[in-house]
């Protein structure tokens, strides 16, 4: 077995991890991770096998005119959703098939796509409260129900970020949040605030839905990944249960 | 009826808002923001239309969702983004936030002591229902969003084949 060889496919082998453990992390579909791994193993020339679960990733990388080959297993990073890194991973891939990148290059590539700025945390806080005040706005809510909603998504918002930074278990983050912004919005019902501010509690909360995990839930299991999709589904409903939660706590202590 | 129509013109510029919110939340590339406001918008108006026109609100959501998940489709080949860039920020404001509100509440009344017999069978008629209701309009809005995406998979795979094919 040649020495120089097998170093070559470790280190396709750590790209190809650092790939997929990115992309399930921020958000793609099981289905998604396993096309992408395998068009750039592919394009340099490598067969690859995974094994995808939701808080780890296996694969093993195998020469395609050769006998050298390594399997390896790593831990999936908890960072949140990041649509950036999922779109920039995928065009990367198409630029390997294309322009033939060295792996030298596409791990470069990579420390770019993980190092590109988050939108300003103030309008990431203030656009989500614009779509709070919209989630109101369609259940019917008019006028200060409008600014209630608006205010409890900006605070709600703000302290769930704020509890992922003191890295907080995130289900309990969730019913940080969920209870601030609920605290706020039943506050306007309390005081009686515009005509119908039931409205307003019960927009409140939903900018925390989880939309994410839930519709790739549902995308991986009509995809055949079964395990993943159900893993990713009761994931979404134990956050979905960890907003009903922070939402109850606020209205007993209300008493609405 | 001319004030209908704008009624829901009008909604359908909150739903973009709603879906440009949880766009910026995700951390969209910026190229994206725009189209995901107008797809929203056209899922959103898609639902509110069909609703008018006395179709169920679980089916009205289907639709919605499809056209989300369509239009999505075609974005990604323009804009060079994976289509779930696009279909999941834009299908989050059709989620049946009021029903689901609805079934906690009843089945927080449900599980209260104080609770005549009279009423327990209407909360627990109605909490059903609401609770039916969200899970179904879920349920439209995963799967006619995921159907467009997994249709539209199979043909990106075999556009890699050819392209690796002719390539070599």
């Amino acid at each position: 077995m040649n020495g120089s060889n097998i170093h070559k496919v470790k280190e396709v082998e750590e790209m190809l991890l650092d790939v997929g453990t990115l992309l399930m992390s921020s958000g793609a579909s099981t289905g998604r991770v396993r096309t992408t791994v395998n068009r750039i193993a592919e394009a340099l020339g490598y067969d690859v096998e995974l094994l995808i679960t939701s808080r780890s990733l296996m694969l093993t990388v195998t020469e395609e005119n050769g006998s050298d080959y390594t399997s390896s297993v790593r831990r999936t990073p908890p960072h949140g959703v990041n649509f950036k890194l999922v779109s920039g991973i995928s065009r990367m891939s198409w630029r390997v098939i294309e322009d033939k990148m060295t792996v030298a290059q596409i791990n470069e590539d990579i420390n770019r796509l993980t190092s590109l700025p988050h939108y300003p945390r103030l309008v990431i806080l203030s656009l989500v409260a614009l779509a709070g005040a919209s989630f109101c706005r369609l259940f019917g809510g008019e006028g200060w129900e409008l600014v209630v909603t608006f205010v409890a998504s900006f605070f709600g918002l703000f302290i769930r970020q704020e509890a992922l930074k003191k890295s907080f278990n995130p289900y309990l983050a969730i019913v940080f949040a969920s209870f601030a912004a609920s605290m706020i919005a039943g506050l306007s019902v309390k005081l009686g605030i515009g005509d119908t501010p039931e409205h307003a509690l019960a927009t409140s909360v939903l900018f925390l839905i989880p939309g994410v995990p839930l519709i790739n839930s549902l995308t991986d299991i009509i995809d055949g990944n079964t395990l993943n999709g159900i893993v990713r589904g009761v994931n979404g409903f134990v956050m979905a249960f960890a907003i009903a939660l922070g939402l109850m706590f606020a209205m007993q202590i209300y008493g609405i | 009826m001319v004030l209908d129509i704008l009624m829901i013109l009008e909604k359908g510029i909150w739903f973009g808002f709603a879906a440009l919110g949880f766009a910026v939340l995700f951390n969209v590339p910026q190229r994206a923001l725009m189209i995901i406001w107008l797809i929203g918008a056209a899922g959103g108006l898609t639902k509110l239309i069909m609703m008018q026109c006395n179709i169920g609100i679980v089916i009205a959501t289907f639709a919605g969702a499809s056209l989300v998940g369509i239009l999505s489709v075609s974005a990604a080949h323009n804009k060079h983004a994976p289509p779930l860039v696009f279909s999941i920020p834009s299908v989050i404001p059709m989620i049946p936030g009021a029903f689901a509100y609805r079934m906690m509440l009843g089945l927080m009344k449900l599980s209260g002591t104080a609770i005549s017999n009279d009423n327990y069978y209407q909360t627990l008629a109605e909490t059903t229902s609401n609770g039916l209701k969200a899970l179904f309009i879920l349920l439209a809005l995963a799967v006619g969003v995921a159907i467009p995406m997994l249709i539209s998979r199979k043909e990106t795979i075999k556009k890699i084949r050819h392209k690796s094919d002719s390539l070599e």
